[in-house]
């Protein structure tokens, strides 16, 4: 199947890693556009998770719009609202303000964690036999969900013209 | 060995670093890329639950598609709020966003 017989623990360990990583970075990163690049890469993480899981289209759309579409814009936004350098400086948390947003997720992301854990032996532990075909999902869209694709088309619509009449310089 | 725990852990993770940047951080654009980080832990989650059914069924990655493009309308507005509200006030600090403070 594959190429290059890699085992999947250490591509998933790769894989969390270059996500987390990529994610603390976007977030601590010094400068804004290093923390842009770094959110780029957070998200070629999460793409590769999808190809992992057997959604190769999710994967092509993780890299087409979130890196190809939302981090530009993110850099092109930041081009445009960065005046000097050293207004970033300022981002640091105040004293105290830090060390309760560390405990709330720290409190979060374990209690999710446990509560997984605890739960596994009833969840499926090997990856069910057969996989999804790529062709299934265009059908399933269509035919299923064919009122929600509609909505989606409206809402983008709004957005676009809502964002133009947004960012809209009045002369 | 690579279960549906290890990605949800993983998705926890990925959680808890974006509350702490909505907690924390003061610059808009940093807030903005803490939600995108959140609603990427989401969509991890949605992708490994279907694929761990059985027999595997698309509709998580269907539910995906909608969240990701929901996300970049998202990203759009949110980009075009931030432009105005520095346009207006020269900053993008949200502490010193506080006209609306009563």
């Amino acid at each position: 199947m594959a190429l290059i017989d890699i085992p999947p623990d250490l591509t998933f360990v790769a894989l969390a890693a270059v996500t987390i990583i990529g994610a603390i970075l976007a977030l601590q990163a010094r400068e804004l556009i290093y923390g842009a690049v770094a959110l780029a890469i957070s998200f070629i993480g999460v793409a590769g998770f999808f190809v992992s899981l057997d959604a190769p289209y999710l994967a092509m759309l993780q890299i087409a719009i979130y890196v190809g579409a939302i981090v530009v814009l993110i850099l092109f936004t930041i081009m445009l609202v960065r005046r000097e350098v050293g207004e970033e400086a300022k981002d640091s948390p105040q004293s105290g303000e830090g060390s309760v947003g560390l405990w709330l997720a720290g409190l979060l992301s374990l209690a999710i964690s446990g509560v997984a854990a605890l739960a596994g032996p009833n969840m499926p532990s090997t990856l069910p036999s057969g996989s999804l075909p790529v062709s299934e999902l265009g059908p399933t869209l269509a035919t299923q969900y064919p009122i929600p694709l509609i909505i989606l088309a409206l809402l983008m619509s709004a957005t676009l013209i809502g964002a133009l009449v947004l960012a809209k310089v009045e002369r | 060995m690579v279960t549906l725990v290890s990605y949800i852990i993983v998705s926890a993770a990925l959680l808890g670093i974006g509350v702490y940047g909505l907690s924390v951080k003061r610059n808009a654009m940093r807030i903005l890329f803490a939600i995108e980080i959140i609603v990427n832990a989401a969509n991890l989650n949605f992708a490994a639950f279907t694929r761990y059914l059985n027999p595997p069924q698309v509709s998580g990655q269907v539910i995906v598609f909608y969240s990701i493009a929901a996300a970049a309308m998202e990203a759009a507005v949110g980009l075009a709020l931030i432009l105005v509200a520095f346009r207006l006030n020269n900053t993008i600090d949200v502490r010193k966003l506080n006209k609306l403070k009563g």
